[in-house]
């Protein structure tokens, strides 16, 4: 299982990378360490798509293949593959359905992928708080969903896993425990919501992963993956896993106290695209936060992903057309100093 | 008497579909053995009145899976997560012929803890995080369900006045969230009240039950008996049912809502053995009979004393 995208990363060095990477050089002569680290590494090319979609009864799947082709993944590329579509399905409370990826988005880009040629799509999720997955599935409206459309639904806590060599190397952990359904699959795609988060800042493509990590070996709420460091423990899971693509349900997202206890955000938008940090950034920039602000996307930037804006190729809506601030709580300390000039 | 004859021969038959040759009780059909779910399995066959010579060879299987120290992890590729520790203590405490795996087990859970932090005024946190409990992985802080089944666990060997114990129930205690129940241990982050789930619920009552007074628990008691007949997955039944039958307040409409959860099958395909055996533990727990290991409240002799 690896990503033709992550190993075909588009490198390209630019007349103003070289200017920058002389004065960095300059300023490193001089003993200092003020210019920021992404400019001493490569910087990569990603694209994103930016689908304006005012609500869950439109057609989804439509908007999600047009992306996709727009962004040039190919009939031929997903012909015969299995795909896993791993949703964000946190908990549920009534009258909070903005806590999870809606089932409608979900049901969308199944229709996309097998619309594109794909053999199998399968939907899979480990929750972090929720100890009973199949209780989330049911009560967040994806069971309905799924039942329908006959498409299967893993539960990724109780999976027996299989350790693969830490490559991100940001924690101390020597390897990571995926589910060994993951040995089945061709695709990974992260189908995540747009929400604000009290410990990252944001929780979107990348944050979401921390819920293949299956409950057995790492508990309830996913806690050694905590102790371990949040942000190195992202950064491991995307830079060992690989996933393919990402899809970003901002139809209705979260703000204020995310990644549960916000408040409803309606921003009527689908970000999607192969390449993980590119996908966040540019949600961090529809929802007015500084991705560079965003510390797991900072130390991502120019190694899982680029996060400047001119490095990503931007398809769809503007992002000045769509931006919509999420309400941030100052007193969160991870939401300070977040907001995108 | 006939719902009761139906469960036994349900929970035999589809569990003895999951054994694994020379013992133990794999995670699924076709699956690979796992402890909890051997645990789990043995616990839900020990209701089912299985002979004991099935149960030995699963009790069997499991202490060999049990580490010097005492641990039971959930392999031996992954120490770190020994949350399934008190799970074989509780499959392992009705069988005397392996008294040293059962106080070895016991010992490890005495001795282990999770970490803690000293409180401070600007803690994000409600709760007070330097109350010991049991985490579910090895380095990690202490969390509802692990530490209750560990209380349920050493209640049942007769260590329910030790030290660790009574700290522990104060530990769920504080974790109860203001308006009832529990969730996985958090109670309030940031100012913010969370919510409460059954499952996390039903494991924290079932611990408390004979250890503090009803008054204490009455809005959690509340909180699971408005919730327990919408309940349709087998780890939130299962617990809830667990949790309502310690406190003598087993819904009159248990057996039916079991049989609602199973067939719930078709919908979300087998259940795995952890999950299903606590259900079928949960619909045993019932019958009335407080002497299962989930119950037991008191012990003449610790057994890490015998």
């Amino acid at each position: 299982m690896t990503n033709p995208a992550t190993q075909n990363t588009e490198w390209s060095i630019t007349r103003r990378d070289v200017l920058l990477a002389m004065s960095a050089g300059l300023v490193l002569g001089v003993g200092s360490l003020v210019v920021p680290k992404r400019y001493f590494r490569m910087p990569q090319k990603a694209q994103a798509f930016v689908a304006k979609i005012q609500n869950y009864q439109l057609d989804i799947a439509d908007v999600i293949v047009r992306g996709m082709r727009e962004i040039g993944v190919s009939t031929d590329e997903l012909k015969g593959k299995r795909i896993l579509l791993k949703p964000n399905l946190v908990e549920t409370a009534s009258g909070a359905p903005h806590i999870n990826t809606h089932p409608l988005v979900v049901r969308g880009a199944i229709e996309a992928f097998l619309q594109l040629g794909s053999a199998k799509v399968m939907v899979a999720e480990g929750p972090g708080h929720r100890r009973d997955t199949l209780a989330v599935y049911e009560e967040s409206g994806l069971a309905d969903v799924l039942t329908e459309d006959r498409i299967p639904f893993h539960d990724l806590n109780y999976i027996t896993g299989y350790d693969l060599a830490n490559t991100g190397r940001q924690t101390s952990m020597r390897t990571l425990t995926f589910p060994a359904l993951f040995k089945e699959v061709d695709w990974i795609v992260s189908v995540a919501k747009m929400k604000t988060h009290h410990w990252t800042g944001a929780t979107l493509s990348m944050k979401n992963l921390f819920g293949v990590m299956p409950g057995i070996y790492y508990g309830w709420p996913k806690n050694a993956l905590h102790q371990a460091g949040i942000v190195n423990s992202i950064l491991d899971i995307n830079a060992t896993l690989k996933p393919h693509f990402a899809i970003v349900d901002g139809i209705v997202g979260m703000e204020g106290d995310g990644p549960i206890m916000g408040d409803p955000k309606r921003v009527g938008v689908l970000v999607m695209g192969r390449n993980l940090p590119a996908v966040d950034a540019t949600c961090c920039r529809i929802m007015g936060i500084d991705p560079y602000k965003v510390s797991y996307l900072e130390r991502a930037d120019n190694w899982l992903g680029p996060l400047s804006e001119g490095a990503i190729e931007q398809h769809g809506e503007t992002i000045a057309s769509m931006r919509n601030n999420f309400n941030l709580i100052e007193t969160i300390p991870a939401h300070q100093n977040l907001r995108l000039a | 008497m006939r719902e009761r004859a139906w469960l036994k021969r349900l929970t035999r038959e589809t569990l003895s579909k999951r054994f694994v040759a020379g013992g133990g009780i794999a995670d699924r059909v076709q699956g690979q053995f796992r402890t909890d779910a051997t645990a789990w399995g043995i616990l839900a066959l020990q209701s089912a009145e299985e002979e004991e010579s099935v149960l030995e060879k699963h009790r069997g299987r499991l202490a060999t899976e049990q580490d010097k120290d005492g641990c039971v992890s959930v392999s031996h590729h992954h120490l770190e997560p020994f949350w399934p520790t008190a799970l074989a203590i509780l499959a392992w405490q009705a069988w005397p012929s392996n008294h040293d795996a059962l106080s070895r087990a016991v010992r490890f859970l005495l001795n282990t803890t999770a970490i803690q932090y000293p409180r401070t005024p600007d803690s994000p946190f409600g709760h007070d995080t330097f109350l010991k409990g049991w985490p579910w992985v090895a380095g990690t802080h202490a969390w509802i369900e692990p530490t209750a089944l560990a209380v349920m666990a050493l209640k049942a060997t007769g260590d329910a006045e030790h030290e660790r114990v009574r700290e522990a129930v104060r530990m769920i205690l504080d974790r109860q969230l203001p308006p009832g129940g529990w969730n996985y241990g958090n109670t309030v982050v940031f100012g913010r009240s969370l919510h409460p789930a059954p499952d996390s619920t039903g494991a924290a009552l079932t611990a408390l039950a004979g250890v503090v007074s009803e008054e204490k628990v009455e809005k959690s008691l509340a909180y699971l008996q408005g919730e327990v007949d919408r309940l349709v997955t087998p780890i939130s039944l299962g617990w809830a049912l667990l949790g309502l039958s310690a406190w003598d307040s087993w819904p009159e409409n248990g057996l039916t809502l079991v049989e609602s959860c199973l067939a719930h099958q078709s919908r979300y395909g087998d259940y795995d053995t952890s999950s299903l055996g606590l259900l079928f533990v949960g619909a045993f727990s019932g019958e009335g009979k407080k002497n299962g290991p989930f119950f037991r409240r008191s012990s003449p002799k610790s057994v890490i004393a015998a």
